[in-house]
C-alpha cells in the first residue's frame, strides 16, 4: 500500500516534468525561433506570430515546473534535498533564464523604442536556451548517476532538450501562421523539419553517451516497460516531420508532443525504481502516508479541474476568441 | 556568532530576504485586484456603464503585467527553498510542503483564468466573460492561504513527529492549521486588500488633486476607497489580537517586537527607541505599564522579555531592534490607515458624498505607498522576530543553510539584484507608459466630444 502510493507521486512528478517539457517546451522552442529569426521584416513578422501564439498560454505551461518542484519536496523530500545541494549550478542557471524571459516577454509588448525593443528581444531569446538546456541538464545528472552537474551526460540531454524544444515550438508555429500568416507557413515547416533532423541526430548520440556513461539505463530502455516509449518517440519524430515535408497539416501536432513526452517518459520509467540511481529508490525517498495521500488528492484536482480549464483555454484560443485587450 | 558558522549563511538570508521582501509587493494586487476589478466590471454590467468597463477593462491589463512579473519572482522562491535551504525541505519537505502543494493547484487554476478573462475582453459573451472572472478570487484566497499555512507552520510547528533524519509522521491537519495561522492568515488577507485597494484608490486621488473631477475618476477612486476604508478598521483589531496571541505561541518574538529585555509586570510599552546590548532602552517614548496591560488588561499582567531566553533561541540585538522598528512602524501605518477610513464615513454620513478636501485627497494619495510599506515592516516583523529559527524551535536558519561556497550565493545574489532592478525598471515603465496612453486616449476621446464609449 506504502509503496503504491509512492509510485503513483512518482508517476505524477514524471507526468509534470513531461507536461512542463511539452506544453512548455512550445514555448520554449518559439523563444528559440525568435532568437534566430533576425531583424529583417519577415523575422518581425514571424516575432510577431510568436508573440500572438505564446501570449494567453504561457503562464500556464510554466505552472507545471512550480507543480513538478512542489511536488517533488514535498513527496520526496530527500530527493529534492540531494539533487538541490549537488545540482544548484544548473538550477540557478535554468532559473535566471525563467525569469528573465518571464519577465521580459511581457515588458516587449510595451517596450518604448527601437533599440529598447532590440534588448527584449535578444534577452527573451537568450533566456528561452538557458532553462530547457540547464533544466534537462540537471535531469540527466540524475541519470548519470552521480550528480555531477559537468559531464557529458548533462551536455547530452540539454542539447537533446533544445531540439525538442526547437522542434516543438516550430511545429505549434505552423499550426499558428495557417490560421493567422499563411506566408509563414513555409517559414516554419522548414524550421520544424531542421529541428527533426537535429532531434534525431543528437538523440542519436545522447545515445552513444548513455551506453559509455551509463549503460545500465541505457539496456533498461530497451528491456523494460520504457521500450514502447522509446520505440513512440524513434517513430513519432520521423512521422510528424513526414508530414510536414509532405505538407499533410493533419495530426503532426500531436505527433511532435507524443514524440518529445515518450522522450522523457522513456527516461522516467527506464530509471524507475530508483529516483536517484543507485542511491535512492522511490520507496526510500517517499514523504509519510498522509502526505501522500494530500498530494494524490491535489494531483486528482489538477486531473478533474485544472485539465478542463485548460482544456477551456485552448478551446477558446484555437477558435480564435481571445484577443490582446490592448489591441 | 553563531549566524557565521556557515559562510554561505549571511549571502543566503540577504539573498531570501530580499527576493522574499520583492515579491511580497506583488502579492497585494495579484490577489485583491481581480476582486476590485470584477466590482467594477459588475457595476459596469449591471448599470450598463461603459466607463465602469473601461476602468475594470484598464485594471486588467496592469493585473496581468502584474500576475507575470509575481508568478515568475514566486516561482524564484520556490527554487531558492532547494538551493539556499536544501537541509530544511529535506527534513520537513513533507509537512512544509503541504500548503505549497495546495498554493501550487490554485496557482493553476488562477494562471488559467487570468489567460481567459485578460485576453476574453473582445470576443466573449460579457456575461460569460465576468463568469470566468469569478473564479479568480477565491483561487487567489487558497493560493493565500497555502503559503501562509507554509510560513505559519514555520512560527508554530506542528502536525509532523521527527526524528534526526528526517519526518516520520505527518497528520495533514495539524500541519495545514498551525495555531499561527488563525491569525496570520486574516491578518495578511485583510493586509493586501486593504493594500490593493488604497493602492488602486491613490492613482485617483492623484487624479482629482491634479484636478480631474468626473465620472472616471470618481468611480475609479470611490468604489476601491470604500473597499479600503471598509477593512482598514477591523485590520486594528485583528492586528492586536495577532499580538496577544504571540505571547503565548511565539514569546521570544513578542518580546523583541517590544524590546522588553526581563520577564515581568509592570512593563512599558515602548515606541520608537533601540535596545543595547546591556538590556537598557535608549531614545523612544516609554509608556509605563502599558504594555502589561495591552497584554492581559492589567498593570499586574507578565510580558515575555528576551532575556528569558537562551542566547542561541532569540533575536540577537540588532534583530530585536529591527522587529521593533518594523512592528512600530507596521502599526503607526496601519492605525493611519484606520483614522483616515474614519475620516472618510464621517464625511459620507454627514454629507452623504465623498470627501472634498484637499488633505484628505493628499493622504489617500500616501495611503497606498503606506500600506505598501506596512506589509513590508509587518513581513519583517515576522520573519527577522522569529530568528534563529527558520523553524520555531525545531530548526536553526544555520543548520538549513547551502553547502554551496559563500561566493557562489554571493554572486547569486549579485546577479539577482541586477536582474531584478531591471525588471522593476521595466515594470515601473510599462505601468506608466499604460497609464500616459490611457490618459492620451481620455484626452483625445473628449475633444471629439464623444463621452467615453465603449472600449474596442
Amino acid at each position: 500500500m506504502r509503496t503504491a502510493l509512492a509510485d503513483v507521486i512518482a508517476g505524477a512528478l514524471l507526468l509534470a516534468v513531461t507536461a512542463y517539457s511539452t506544453a512548455g517546451g512550445v514555448d520554449f522552442g518559439a523563444g528559440i525561433w525568435d532568437l534566430l529569426a533576425g531583424r529583417k521584416e519577415r523575422g518581425r513578422r514571424a516575432r510577431e506570430l510568436i508573440d500572438h501564439a505564446m501570449a494567453p498560454v504561457w503562464e500556464v505551461n510554466n505552472v507545471w515546473l512550480v507543480l513538478a518542484i512542489v511536488v517533488c519536496w514535498t513527496g520526496f523530500p530527500s530527493l529534492f534535498q540531494a539533487a538541490f545541494s549537488s545540482l544548484y549550478p544548473l538550477y540557478t542557471l535554468a532559473l535566471l533564464g525563467l525569469i528573465l524571459r518571464g519577465a521580459f516577454f511581457a515588458f516587449r509588448h510595451v517596450a518604448g523604442g527601437q533599440s529598447e525593443r532590440r534588448l527584449a528581444d535578444l534577452v527573451f531569446g537568450v533566456s528561452s536556451v538557458l532553462t530547457p538546456f540547464f533544466f534537462a541538464a540537471s535531469l540527466g545528472a540524475i541519470a548519470s548517476g552521480h550528480l555531477e552537474p559537468w559531464g557529458p551526460m548533462p551536455v547530452a540531454f540539454g542539447l537533446v532538450s533544445l531540439a525538442a524544444t526547437a522542434f516543438s515550438g516550430a511545429s505549434f508555429l505552423v499550426g499558428d501562421a495557417r490560421r493567422h500568416a499563411p506566408e509563414l507557413v513555409d517559414y516554419f515547416r522548414r524550421r520544424a523539419l531542421a529541428a527533426a533532423l537535429a532531434l534525431v541526430v543528437l538523440g542519436t548520440l545522447a545515445l552513444v553517451v548513455i551506453a559509455a556513461e551509463r549503460p545500465q539505463l541505457l539496456v533498461a530502455m530497451f528491456t523494460t516497460a520504457a521500450l514502447p516509449f522509446v520505440l513512440a518517440a524513434m517513430v513519432f519524430t520521423p512521422l510528424a516531420a513526414g508530414l510536414l515535408w509532405r505538407r499533410v497539416f493533419k495530426l503532426y501536432r500531436l505527433l511532435t508532443v507524443a514524440a518529445v513526452g515518450s522522450l522523457v517518459i522513456a527516461w522516467g520509467v527506464a530509471q524507475s525504481p530508483y529516483l536517484l540511481p543507485g542511491r535512492l529508490t522511490i520507496e526510500q525517498a517517499a514523504a509519510p502516508g498522509a502526505t501522500e495521500v494530500l498530494l494524490i488528492v491535489v494531483a486528482a484536482g489538477v486531473a478533474l479541474v485544472i485539465g478542463p480549464a485548460i482544456g477551456l483555454l485552448l478551446y477558446l484560443d484555437q477558435r480564435s476568441l481571445l484577443r490582446s485587450p490592448e489591441a | 556568532m553563531t549566524w557565521l558558522a556557515a559562510e554561505a549563511l549571511l549571502p543566503s538570508r540577504i539573498q531570501m530576504a530580499f527576493t522574499l521582501g520583492y515579491h511580497i509587493l506583488l502579492v497585494p494586487l495579484g490577489v485583491a485586484l481581480p476582486t476590485l476589478t470584477l466590482l467594477m466590471e459588475g457595476i459596469g454590467l449591471v448599470r450598463k456603464d461603459p466607463v465602469a468597463l473601461k476602468l475594470a477593462r484598464r485594471w486588467s491589463v496592469v493585473m496581468a503585467v502584474q500576475f507575470a512579473v509575481g508568478a515568475v519572482t514566486g516561482t524564484i522562491l520556490s527554487f531558492e527553498f532547494g538551493i539556499l535551504w536544501p537541509k530544511m525541505l529535506g527534513r520537513f519537505g513533507a509537512a512544509f510542503g503541504l500548503g505549497f502543494a495546495i498554493e501550487g493547484w490554485a496557482f493553476f487554476l488562477e494562471a488559467v483564468f487570468i489567460g481567459i478573462y485578460l485576453y476574453g475582453w473582445s470576443r466573449l459573451p460579457p456575461r460569460l466573460h465576468f463568469l470566468c472572472g469569478l473564479v479568480l478570487p477565491p483561487a487567489g484566497l487558497l493560493g493565500a492561504f497555502g503559503v501562509l499555512a507554509a510560513n505559519s507552520w514555520m512560527n508554530t510547528p506542528g502536525g509532523v513527529s521527527v526524528s534526526p533524519t528526517g519526518v516520520l509522521d505527518v497528520d495533514v491537519w495539524g500541519a495545514l492549521f498551525t495555531r499561527a495561522l488563525g491569525y496570520e492568515f486574516w491578518h495578511f488577507l485583510l493586509a493586501i486588500y486593504i493594500t490593493c485597494s488604497f493602492a488602486v484608490a491613490s492613482v485617483y486621488a492623484v487624479a482629482w488633486l491634479r484636478g480631474r473631477r468626473d465620472h472616471y475618476q470618481r468611480l475609479g477612486f470611490g468604489v476601491p476607497f470604500a473597499v479600503g476604508a471598509m477593512l482598514a478598521p477591523w485590520q486594528v483589531l485583528v492586528g492586536d489580537l495577532s499580538a496577544r496571541a504571540l505571547v503565548f505561541h511565539q514569546p521570544a518574538k513578542f518580546a523583541a517586537m517590544e524590546i522588553n529585555w526581563t520577564t515581568r509586570d509592570h512593563n512599558p510599552e515602548v515606541i520608537g527607541g533601540l535596545l543595547d546590548a546591556g538590556g537598557h532602552v535608549n531614545l523612544g517614548i516609554s509608556l509605563p505599564a502599558l504594555d502589561s496591560i495591552l497584554v492581559g488588561y492589567s498593570p499586574n499582567a507578565v510580558a515575555p522579555g528576551l532575556s528569558s531566553f537562551a542566547e542561541n533561541a532569540r533575536p540577537n540585538i540588532l534583530e530585536a531592534n529591527l522587529t521593533h522598528l518594523s512592528f512600530d512602524l507596521m502599526v503607526g501605518l496601519g492605525s493611519a490607515g484606520a483614522v483616515l477610513a474614519l475620516w472618510y464615513f464621517a464625511v459620507l454620513i454627514r454629507h452623504r458624498r465623498l470627501p472634498e478636501s484637499f488633505w484628505f485627497y493628499r493622504l489617500a494619495a500616501l495611503a497606498g505607498l503606506g500600506s505598501y510599506v506596512s506589509v513590508e515592516a509587518g513581513w519583517m516583523t515576522t520573519e527577522v522576530g522569529r530568528q534563529p529559527w527558520i523553524v520555531y524551535g525545531a530548526m536553526r536558519v544555520a543548520d538549513a543553510v547551502t553547502d554551496a561556497p559563500a561566493a557562489y550565493v554571493w554572486t547569486m545574489l549579485g546577479v539577482l539584484v541586477v536582474v531584478y532592478a531591471l525588471i522593476a525598471f521595466f515594470f515601473v515603465r510599462v505601468l506608466l507608459g499604460l497609464a500616459a496612453r490611457w490618459r492620451r486616449d481620455d484626452g483625445a476621446a473628449v475633444e471629439q466630444g464623444v463621452p467615453y464609449g465603449p472600449p474596442r
